[in-house]
Parts: C-alpha cells; structure tokens; sequence
C-alpha cells in the first residue's frame, strides 16, 4: 500500500483563515484566483449575452489572473482527478469560500468531457471568450463518443491557438485506480474498527492503550478523506450491529473529519478533530456489556449509568499516553458530545462554558450515524437516511446540535446520503453511491443501479450520475422514492464493501 | 540476490549504490553531530551530489526495505548489521516496507526524513508515536512510502454478506410506489428541502471560521478542569470520584512541571468552591480536597517548584504567578523566602518577588513567622518584607532581632524599625547606636539622623563628646557628627565650632579627621550661626578641613 503524501504544508495552530494563508503556496493562490475567475466567466456567460458589463468584467479577470499565474510559472495547467483538482500538479483544498465554484468547473469540464486543461504564454482574452463558450455549449449537449475531439475542432476553428484540451486519464485507468483506492480505504476501515475494539479492550480492562495505533488509524482516516473520501464515507454504510460500539467511532471519525474538510480545516486541525471523535465514546468501555448491548428501553438507573460515558471518556483519557501531553482536545469531545449546544444534555454543566466546535461537529456525525443504525432508537424502525437530516435540520433545537453544522453536512452527504436505497421514476431500485460533485445537484446523487425496470439483479453497475440530461433538458432518471432496502433483499455493506 | 551482467544496468546500479551509501552516511552524520557542524554540512553536500546525478538516469528510486538491509531491483544495496545506526531496521521494525524518492527528494525532504528516522531510535517503546506517525506529519512531497501494520492481529477483513438479494418483482416495486402515492407526504418532495437550505451564508461561514479561531484560541486545561469539577459538584452517582480527586492531586505536579501555574492555582480556587459548594462530597473526599493547598505549600513540594520556576526557559506572567501564590497558605512563606536569593534567573527572580509581596500582604502572620526562622535568609527576606510592605503591625515582632547574632540581620531591622516608626521602634534604633557592628551602628545613627529623632541626640551628643568615636573611622565619625549636626541644629554650634576650630581644651589633640566632621557636621545644623566658625574653617591649613568647611558652607547655602 502506498501512503501519497501531500504536498507540504507547515503546521500551525492559528485561526483557519491564517492556517489556510500560511500554508498555501504562491501556486495555491495563483491557482484558487484563476478556478474562480474560470468560474466566474462560466456562471456570466451562460446567465448573460456577452456583451453584458459583468460578462466582460469576468473574462477581464479571467485574463488578468492567468496571464499572472503563467508569467510566474511558464503555463497553466488544470488538471481534474476524480473530485480533485490540480493547477500546475498543486491540489486545490476545497473549503467553504470555494467548494461550490469548485464543484462547477470540475462538474462543466466533466461533461465536457475535459480532463486536462493546458494554456500557455500569449493567451488573449479573445481566446478565453470562445473557449468559455465552447465549455458551456459542450457541457450542456448529451453524451456522445467523440465529444472531445469536436470540443478540439471548435477551439482550432475558432482561432484558440493557446489552449488545449486533453481528456481524463483513461476510463480503464480510472478503474484500476478506483479498484485500488477502493481496497485501501477497505484497509483503513479494518484498521481502524480492530484498533478500537483494542482501545477498549484495553480501556475495560484499565490497560494502557497504544497511542500510536489510534494515531495512525485517524493519521489514515484523514490521508483517506482527503484522497477519496467518497469510497470510505461509502464504508460507513456497515453496520455490524455485533461491533456496533466500534463501527461507530470510526464512521463518526469518518464523518466528522469529512464535515471537517469542507470547513476547510487544515491536516494537522483534521488529524484533532479525527482524534476526538475517534475516541468519543471511549467511556463506553467502562459501562457493563449489558447495559450497552441491551435490546430493550433502558431502565432509569441504567439511563444514569449510560449517562456517564462522557465523563467517564474524559477521564479515562488521562491516562491515554505515553510520553506525550494528555490529549486535552479529545477529552473536551468525549466530556461535551452530548451536553448539546444549549448545554441542556448531560453532564450538565455548573461553570460557564462554550461547547468546542469540534464537540459540535461530533455531536452531529454522531447523531446521524447513531440514528442510521437500529442500535440506538431500540424498538423504532430506523428512518431512512435522508429522514434523519431532514429531522436534524427540523429538530435540531430539542437536540442540541448546531443547524449551521448540519448545513455542512448535508452538504458533505447529500440530500440522499450514501447507502439510501431508492426507487427511481424507471421503477429501477438503486443505491446512492455518493453526493453529486455539482452543488447545485444536491438532490441527484451518484447512483448505483441494483435493480432494472424488469426486476432483473445488476451486478458490478457504473456510477450513474442523476443530473444527466436528455437531449430536450429533461432529467434522464429522477429519484421518486425512498425505500428500505430489506425490503428488496439488499444489504447496503456489500454494495460498498 | 541475481547479479545482472548488462552494463548499462550497472551503471545504474552503481549510482543507486552511491546514493543509498551517502544517505546511511548522512544518517550517521545526523546521529553524530549537530546540524551547524561542518561534517553534517558535508554529509547533506554529498547525499544531495548523488541523488542528482541519480536523477540524470532515473525517474524515481523505489527500493524496498528488508529487515538487512535496503533492496533495489532485487539487489541488496546496503547491508547494514548494526541495528545502532541502521536506517532499514528502523524501517522495518515500524513496518515500512518499502520507499519511493522522487526528484527534489534531496532538496529539503531527505534530512527530514532521517531526522525522523533518528527521532524514532530514540522513542522509547511505550512512546506516543512511532515512525509512521512521525513521517504522516511531514507531509512529504517527494517521498512515499508502503506499509503493513505491525501488532494488530485482531483485524477483521470487510467482506460481502452471504445475503442473496432476490430481484424484486416489478409489480412490487410499482405497487409500493402506488401505495406511497395515495399517501403524498410519504413520496420524496423535493420542495421540503428547500435550495437555500443546501448552502452556508456568509454569516455562516464567518461564524463557523470564528468557532476555529476560538478552538486554537482557548485555555483546553482550564476546559478540562472545569468538566472536572462540575463532575464533583453535580454528579448524582459517586462513581468515579474517587478517580477524579486522584486525577486532579496527580495533576498538580504535571502542571507544574509544565509551567502552568494558573491552572494549578485555578486547581486550589475551584477546590475551595467545591468544598464550600458541594453536599454531596463525601467526608473523605472532602478532607482529600482540602489537602491540595496545604501539600502544595510544603517545603520539599515548594523547593520543588521553585526550581521549575527558576529554571524555566517560558516564564508564567505576574498575574500567573500572583493567581498561583495568592492560594499558597502562610508556611509556604519561609521556603519562598529561602529561594528568592537563591535564584538564579532574574527574571523568574522579580515575578517571585512580587508575588511574594502579595503573599505577604495577604497573609502577615507569614511574615512574622519568618522573623523567627532560624535561617538568617529567612529573616532577611522577612525583615525586607516588613521594610518594602511597610507592615507596621509586626513593630513589636522586631525587638527580639535586636540581638540576632547575625550582622546582616541586625542591619536589615535598622531600615524595619524606620519603617515601623513607632516610639518603641526608634528607642530599639537608639540602642543598636551601641551596637558591637559598626555598619549597623552607621545605619541607625544614620537613620536616627534622618528621621530628626530628637530624643536620640543624647546617646549621640555622648557618642561624640565621648571616647567611643576616637578609634573610630571617618566613616562612622561622620555618620554620628552629622547625626548631631542634624539633631542640635543651632545648639550644636558651638560644641561642633569648638571641636572644628580645635579650641579649648581638645586644642591641639583634637585631629584633623575629627575636625573635618565637625565642619560637615556644621553645615548639617542649617544654621547662620555656624557661618563665622566655617569662614575660618575655608582657611584651616589641613585640606581635609578646608574640604568638609566649603562643602558645609554650600550646603547652608
């Protein structure tokens, strides 16, 4: 297995806005200024004639920003990789000032089936103005063979003699790859579930547990998340109720470090984040076996006892290190996961206090990972996945999470999060894979279709892409309902695993 | 391992060879030296010399790591059996197993990478981080690396479930969308979740890049520490608190040793609260609390701290500090006081000064104590206490000092019982006018002086008209003349007009020293009276006279 680092980035424990400047490179800017001002022109001219002040104004940007960028470095190249976007071989972080524009140019060069974009010296603004058309146009006509290489014909005739345009690494590359990352994340996953049943294993049996072992899982959650998130949010999906305890740590260290991304958190601030949520029930493992796997209602007293997990996690986390500092931040998420924002959960709190954002973070991965399983609603149906953002936006007073943290995660999720089984207007049963890159789409997920109109099983289906269109503009396959896919014989796992 | 015979094969070899070679040299010049030495700077010249030439034939070097040694293309490139300095072991023992450099590696990336290396040998076994961990935060661009994990065997392999899903018949997928149908609100609607929902403001944004700002911003042991003691005070079940009262006494010593002085004196604050608080603390617990402060102040856990504090290379502010000495109880004074000479930084010197002024002055008794310590630093410290602090209510605690045996001290309560300056402080200064040290004799005729104590100017007067000041030196001479001067003014002189002039009977014994102190003291009477006699002194053939005549004349002016 091979651990791509990424490029280096100082550490630095300061506010974001200053984390992010001290460690983007002169590249990173140059290259963040020039994705939003290919933004910037795309959104005005396909919303106005060209003609238009603020049209101009864009391509004026346009011009100006990358004629900076390639006086500096020789050319410009923008590259997409999955979901990845790459000027000159520098990735571009995805945070909350720029995830939606982002999202735009990689979803339009997408269907314009661009993978690689190349411009060099002496590029005139001319040339962004046909080119930016041609973007728009291509991206809107339906799938066709040779898109690209009519793309290419247009940019010659149209007298572009500074920019070309190349496609995406190849389909059966991508699969290879696909296949690869796939495994990797699976291993990240294992790992990461067994070192937490070691953690509490040894949390139980008042052992010390192995700092190291926990800082490499959540070290490979954060290399995971930033590389392929979306394989290893698909892996939250099991639900092995028999490791119940443990599949969810790790699911809400996958989720909150993912929601962490978004907010634009840097590795070393999504290494804490990961940590504290990796070790936020860690109480647990001092609360009797019967009281945590009962099926039942709780009685009042085993209530109180499961109550004080929390408190119980922060001080077990004392003794959680070597020679190191005690983890502090982790002990803050453990104690305050369930005192909700309003402080009104427990344990209840005398002195004043501000719930750490990270605390807040986990309590929302928390909660929606705890209500996409039968374990913790005992004797209520689960809801499906998309009921229960709906019910954390609509309720999120009465349960003390953040709303504004919600927003983010349903921004990372979807409106349909990984692993809803859904029934399309075909009559087709699918799965929904993962969140459309397109933020506008946030409703038409990526799809795996399991079930065709006739009722016939697909086995290894492609990603379909709900906001694909028809040559009229209508939506080839929309989502008419959600379902629960026992009903259908389906085990969510295994359509990641 | 299979020798290759094509030639161009190795060439490559050879450069691979060369590069491997002058890392594990770079590697031991890491051990060995410090980063500014001249032979590291050599070792770094001379790794980054071959990965250059390396580049001029390769694209990237992947070489794999054995527990022997370093593997490329199946040949074993560097053996290397002592494990002291060996990179591959180090390697393999945390499960590296094999490593990829790419051009620019050596730029920055390579030192960076043994450095890690070398950090990892010196990581004992229990240790918060290994290689691994320690590489991750490097975030290496020309350097990847493969791994396996090492001591984890109870890993369960993700694998599909033996469920079988079966097609679901057409009818049955329809016929539940037809039942959702009848019930509108149970079919998806795309309207409930409305578009503005979807994504953040830029209020929203800023206060979620605020909460970031405040999470690198806060006081985290402080956050603890207050979960902590709601827990004593709120928790219904008693469970645990034995724990936490454990864990917050075992605190105090780590927060020490880090230099965190407010959090332990927000430990000692909090305690108080609780015990005053809490119902439901046990007796036990309760006693426990109560005993933090006390321990604290204890001398071998006080020497203990001041030591940290002197030797500290980050120094905790005055508020800090004040905050932590602030809970300290009264028996802590003595130790301070014997440090606070001790020492050595200057400035942790001042901030424990000025704390311990605010000790003193919360808790005077402390003070008075130290009067009767037997450590002459002690009672030094004590006696500048009372001088600094003005703390007049230990007057009568000063008597006793009168006939400490130590100089230093007896000099010390001179400038106390100025302080004090009450009538039965100024009487205790009249006798240490008869003090067996001169220096403390000085400084009370001095002070006396100062203060006009006219009731002292008999002893004085005696002292020189008397015999005593005969052997003394010019010094303490014309410490007691000027004395005089001061306390008789006008009346004086004549005595001192006498004594400068060498008139009357002491004419001709009376020496040239002795007559100069008389001038000064002269001019010490601001009297006009003394002007004719110190006209004549200007005149007196002995210089030392002439002197002491001009200056006194200036000083009346």
């Amino acid at each position: 297995m091979t651990r791509p680092s990424g490029p280096h980035e100082p550490e630095r424990r300061s506010t974001i806005i200053d984390a992010t400047e001290a460690t983007e490179t002169e590249t990173r800017q140059r290259g963040r200024a020039c994705l939003k001002a290919i933004y910037a022109a795309l959104r005005n001219l396909k919303l106005y004639p060209v003609e238009n002040e603020q049209a101009q104004k864009s391509l004026d940007e346009l011009e100006r920003t990358t004629k900076e960028l390639i006086e500096r470095e020789g050319e410009l190249e923008i590259r997409i990789a999955g979901q990845l976007l790459f000027v000159n071989s520098t990735r571009l972080r995805l945070d909350l000032h720029s995830y939606a524009s982002f999202s735009y140019v990689i979803s339009t060069f997408r269907q314009a089936e661009v993978g690689v974009m190349t411009v060099v010296a002496g590029v005139n603004r001319k040339e962004w103005q046909v080119l930016i058309s041609l973007l728009l146009s291509f991206a809107a006509r339906d799938t066709a063979p040779n898109k690209l290489s009519e793309l290419r014909e247009k940019i010659a005739l149209g007298g572009i003699t500074h920019i070309t345009v190349d496609p995406p690494a190849s389909s059966e590359a991508d699969l290879v790859d696909e296949e690869r990352q796939k495994e990797v994340a699976k291993r990240t996953y294992e790992r990461s579930v067994a070192i937490t049943n070691e953690l509490a294993e040894s949390a139980r049996m008042g052992r010390s547990a192995s700092v190291k072992k926990v800082k490499r899982a959540v070290q490979g959650i954060v290399d995971q998340v930033l590389n392929n998130e979306i394989t290893l949010i698909g892996l939250t999906t099991i639900r092995d109720y028999d490791n119940y305890t443990f599949t969810h740590s790790v699911n809400v260290s996958i989720f909150a470090v993912s929601m962490g991304k978004r907010l634009g958190l840097n590795k070393t601030q999504l290494f804490d984040l990961g940590m504290g949520a990796f070790l936020h029930d860690v109480g647990k493992a001092k609360i009797s076996k019967e009281v945590l796997n009962k099926a039942g209602k709780l009685t009042d007293e085993e209530w109180q006892l499961m109550q004080l997990h929390p408190t119980l996690g922060a001080t077990t986390l004392f003794s959680f290190r070597g020679y190191g500092d005690i983890p502090y931040r982790s002990m803050i998420a453990a104690y305050e996961h369930h005192m909700g924002i309003n402080l009104k959960g427990y344990p209840k709190s005398l002195r004043p206090r501000d719930l750490s954002v990270y605390s807040k973070i986990i309590t929302v991965a928390d909660v929606f990972d705890a209500a996409t399983s039968h374990r913790v609603y005992r004797g209520r149906d689960p809801l499906m996945p998309n009921e229960i953002l709906q019910e954390l936006l609509d309720d999120h007073e009465r349960l003390g999470i953040d709303v504004v943290l919600v927003k983010a995660l349903i921004n990372l999720l979807g409106i349909y999060p990984v692993g809803t089984c859904v029934i399309l207007d075909t009559y087709e049963v699918a799965i929904v894979h993962g969140v459309n890159p397109d933020p506008s789409h946030i409703h038409r997920p990526l799809i795996r279709i399991l079930f065709t109109t006739d009722g016939g099983r697909v086995t290894d289906a492609p990603v379909t892409d709900l906001a694909e269109t028809n040559p009229d503009g209508s939506f080839k396959k929309t989502i008419i309902k959600v379902t629960d896919p026992e009903k259908y014989g389906i085990n969510v796992r295994d359509c990641f695993v | 391992m299979t020798e290759t015979t094509d030639p161009e094969f190795l060439t490559d070899t050879t450069l691979v060879e060369r590069a491997m070679h002058r890392m594990a040299k770079c590697h031991r010049a890491i051990i060995l030296y410090l980063a500014n030495n001249p032979v590291y700077h050599e070792a770094v010249r001379n790794v980054q010399a071959a990965f250059h030439e390396l580049w001029e034939e390769e694209d990237q070097l992947l070489i794999h790591v054995t527990e022997d040694g370093l593997v490329w293309n199946g040949k074993l490139i560097i053996e290397e059996e002592n494990k002291g300095d060996s990179i591959s072991w180090v390697l393999f023992k945390d499960g590296v197993r094999g490593v990829v450099f790419e051009p620019s590696v050596e730029d920055d990336e390579l030192v960076r990478f043994l450095s890690a290396i070398h950090q990892t040998r010196n990581l004992p076994e229990d240790a918060d981080d290994d290689l691994l961990t320690l590489l991750w935060h490097e975030e290496f661009q020309y350097i990847k690396y493969d791994y396996i994990d090492v001591g984890l065997d109870d890993q369960r392999p993700l694998e599909h479930s033996d469920q079988h899903e079966e097609a679901p018949l057409v009818s049955s997928v329809q016929q539940e969308v037809a039942e959702e149908a009848k019930r509108p609100e149970g079919i998806v609607n795309i309207e409930d979740f409305d578009s503005t929902l979807h994504f953040l403001d830029d209020d929203e944004i800023q206060y979620l890049d605020s909460e970031i700002e405040r999470e690198y911003n806060q006081d985290l042991r402080r956050i603890v520490l207050s979960g902590l003691f709601d827990v004593l005070e709120l928790q219904h079940d008693q469970t645990g608190y034995d724990e936490i009262v454990t864990i917050l006494e075992d605190f105090i010593p780590y927060l020490l040793g880090a230099g965190d002085f407010q959090s332990v004196a927000y430990i000692l604050r909090e305690v108080q609260v609780v015990i005053q608080r809490s119902e439901r603390l046990r007796p036990d617990h309760r006693e426990k609390l109560a005993t933090f402060a006390t321990k604290l102040s204890d001398p071998e856990a006080l020497d203990q701290l001041l030591q940290t504090l002197d030797e500290a290379h980050v120094h905790p502010t005055e508020e800090d500090l004040g905050a932590l000495f602030s809970e300290f109880q009264p028996k802590a004074m003595e130790t301070i006081l014997a440090w606070l000479p001790r020492l050595l930084n200057e400035r942790a010197k001042d901030l424990l000064a000025r704390a311990t002024d605010q000790l003193a002055i919360a808790h005077p008794t402390a003070v008075k104590r130290s009067l009767n310590s037997e450590d002459r630093t002690v009672v030094l410290g004590g006696l500048g206490l009372v001088t600094r602090l003005k703390l007049t209510t230990l007057g009568p605690d000063l008597g006793k000092l009168m006939s400490h045996e130590d100089t230093d001290v007896r000099e010390a309560l001179v400038d106390a019982l100025a302080t004090v300056a009450t009538p039965s402080a100024f009487t205790q200064l009249e006798q240490l006018l008869d003090d067996g040290d001169r220096e403390v004799r000085i400084a009370a005729v001095r002070t006396l002086g100062a203060k006009r104590q006219g009731g002292a100017l008999g002893r004085v007067e005696a002292a020189v008209t008397g015999k005593t000041l005969r052997t003394a030196d010019l010094t303490e001479k014309r410490a007691f003349y000027e004395a005089f001067g001061i306390l008789a003014g006008k009346d004086g002189v004549s005595r001192l007009a006498a004594i400068g002039l060498g008139q009357g009977l002491l004419k001709r014994k009376t020496d040239p020293e002795t007559r100069a102190c008389a001038a000064m003291a002269l001019g010490k009477t601001r009297s006009a009276d003394a002007h004719p006699a110190l006209e004549k002194l200007v005149r007196d053939k002995e210089p030392i006279v002439r002197n002491a005549a001009e200056k006194a004349l200036k000083e009346l002016g």
